[in-house]
């Protein structure tokens, strides 16, 4: 079984997924519970980028 | 459906080869510049060696950047940034987790790794499992030390993120681990073979209990060679009445290599995260054929605190020629790790690997798993001796089996032993890795 994923549509959310966390990231620099959580919702975006991100990218 | 699909992700593990060829050249150019521009390591190797990050254009540059050997990493590390030296590239703040080298070899090597290089740790075990079928309904059972080496360490958080049930079995002795995979009625399992095979013999010998009437039904192996050479593979499936399955890793490269459910015969190289070059012991040029063996070079491509740029590693590998049943498109290596380079030793001017002597003694009907093999000189003459047990029930048939054995060893290998058979639960025993393979030639 293969896919029919459209790895440049999952791009595109991973992308706002990623430009939220970075607003969050830069207000949440004083409130461990904020910043520190980030640091791992960060890890598991970069996950997502080299799936379908990486993939994406070679077509641009 | 998700249950169903046969890919951890079937967009990479399909992928054309003309776009892996591509992905793994614009990722080896990233990781390239990010060693150049954050480890004082990899700049003054780079520096002396007069190669820029602009200067990767193909893959056939990528030949051109000086190897990392482990002595290196010796050398450069205990000192500041503490412990690991100069070849950390974050702050020292972002690093979350420590392991290390087991080798037996001196100074072992310390592996900072960030959160997001421990995700990428179990990513690449995600591939793994998936590939060998594990699914979320699985239980499964780690029988490991969880300490300082990284082991089973990042297959515990990729089954989670599978969303398999884990059973951690650290400290817990051997029979300790037996009743809890019975009481839980655990689906699968992973340790070195020397482990597997050591499980099942005191299952069946000390505690009465058939390994086959467990309900394991997948074995993922690491650490030695055995998963993937025939017989010993066969044994273990024998004995759990499971499927087995090998893997490759290592604690400065990450987990690189998986056989998948097609059992091909080798193993699969995740080409999506590692570049792997194979390179010729002797000259030093790139195999790029199937068929010859060599000693890989290996770079993680999205490792980041402590890169791993062109890693001389020693294992001995060869290309297969052929595509897996599976579909995907990730190159296979050959029967997996044949063995380290340093351990392939010339005998009376023959190659050796000790693999091929296990393939031959495993494949015996009568002979127990435990053997030994000790080199030595006798003047100016090699000679090899290798030592065997009956297995139980086989008490009386010695003269029979030495015959089988011998023509065997001559075949496999091209050498002529000395054989000295013992009975079962003579030799040595092995709780993880074993050592079987003795040159005592130095000492001379
Ligand atoms: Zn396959």
């Amino acid at each position: 079984m293969s896919t029919n994923l459209d790895v440049n549509a999952v791009d595109k959310k991973i992308q706002s997924i990623r430009q939220i966390a970075s607003e969050l990231k830069e207000i949440g620099r004083e409130c461990p519970a904020l910043d520190r959580n980030l640091v791992r919702l960060s890890a598991s975006i970069k996950m997502l980028e080299l799936n379908f991100s990486d993939v994406a990218s070679l077509d641009a | 459906m998700l249950n169903e699909q046969p890919y951890w992700n079937p967009v990479i593990e399909t992928l054309s080869r003309e776009k892996l060829r591509s992905l793994q050249l614009k990722k080896f150019k990233a990781i390239f510049k990010w060693a150049y521009e954050n480890s004082r390591f990899h700049r003054s190797l780079y520096d002396e060696a007069g190669i820029k990050p602009e200067d990767i254009r193909s893959l056939a540059d990528v030949r051109h950047v000086p190897k990392v050997e482990k002595s290196m990493m010796q050398r450069i590390q205990r000192k500041d940034p503490f412990p690991y030296g100069d070849a950390l590239c974050v702050p020292l703040e972002d690093v979350t987790e420590y392991r290390q080298t087991s080798g037996t070899t001196g100074q072992p090597v310390y592996q900072p790794d960030t959160w997001q290089d421990w995700e990428w740790w179990s990513e690449c075990w995600a591939y793994i499992l998936w590939a060998q079928g594990y699914r979320p309904s699985d239980r499964v059972f780690l029988p490991f030390g969880y300490n300082i080496f990284v082991a089973f360490w990042a297959a515990h958080y990729a089954a989670e993120k599978l969303g398999c049930e884990v059973i951690p079995g650290g400290v817990l002795d051997t029979q300790a681990r037996i009743l809890k995979i019975q009481e839980l009625k655990a689906t699968a399992l992973m340790a070195t073979p020397t482990y597997i095979l050591g499980m099942a013999a005191t299952a069946n010998n000390k505690m009465g209990i058939e390994p086959a009437s467990l309900g394991i039904t997948k074995i993922t192996c690491a650490g030695e060679p055995g998963a993937s050479i025939p017989s010993t593979k066969k044994r273990m499936e024998a004995a759990w009445n499971a499927k087995v399955y090998d893997h490759a890793g290592a604690t400065e490269i990450g987990a690189w290599s998986y056989e998948c459910t097609a059992q091909p015969l080798g193993t699969h190289v995740n080409e999506a995260f590692f570049l792997v070059e194979i390179e010729d012991i002797d000259t030093g040029d790139i195999i790029e054929e199937p068929g010859r063996r060599g000693k890989m070079i290996i770079t993680a491509l999205d490792r980041i605190a402590q890169p791993c740029v062109r890693f001389d590693s020693k294992d001995v590998i060869e290309w297969d020629s052929g595509s897996c049943d599976c579909g995907r498109t990730f190159r296979i290596i050959k029967g997996g790790v044949v063995g380290r380079a340093d351990d392939i030793t010339k005998v009376k001017g023959v190659l050796l690997a000790p693999s091929a002597i296990e393939e031959v003694v495993r494949s015996i009907e009568g002979l127990g798993d435990e053997f030994e093999v000790i080199v030595d000189k006798l003047g100016d003459v090699d000679r090899i001796k290798l030592k065997v047990e009956l297995a139980p029930g086989f008490e009386d048939k010695a003269k029979e089996i030495e015959p089988r054995l011998k023509d065997q060893l001559r075949l496999k290998t091209n050498l002529g032993y000395r054989i000295e058979i013992y009975d079962y639960g003579s030799l040595p025993r092995y709780d993880v890795k074993a050592k079987r393979f003795k040159d005592l030639r130095d000492k001379h």
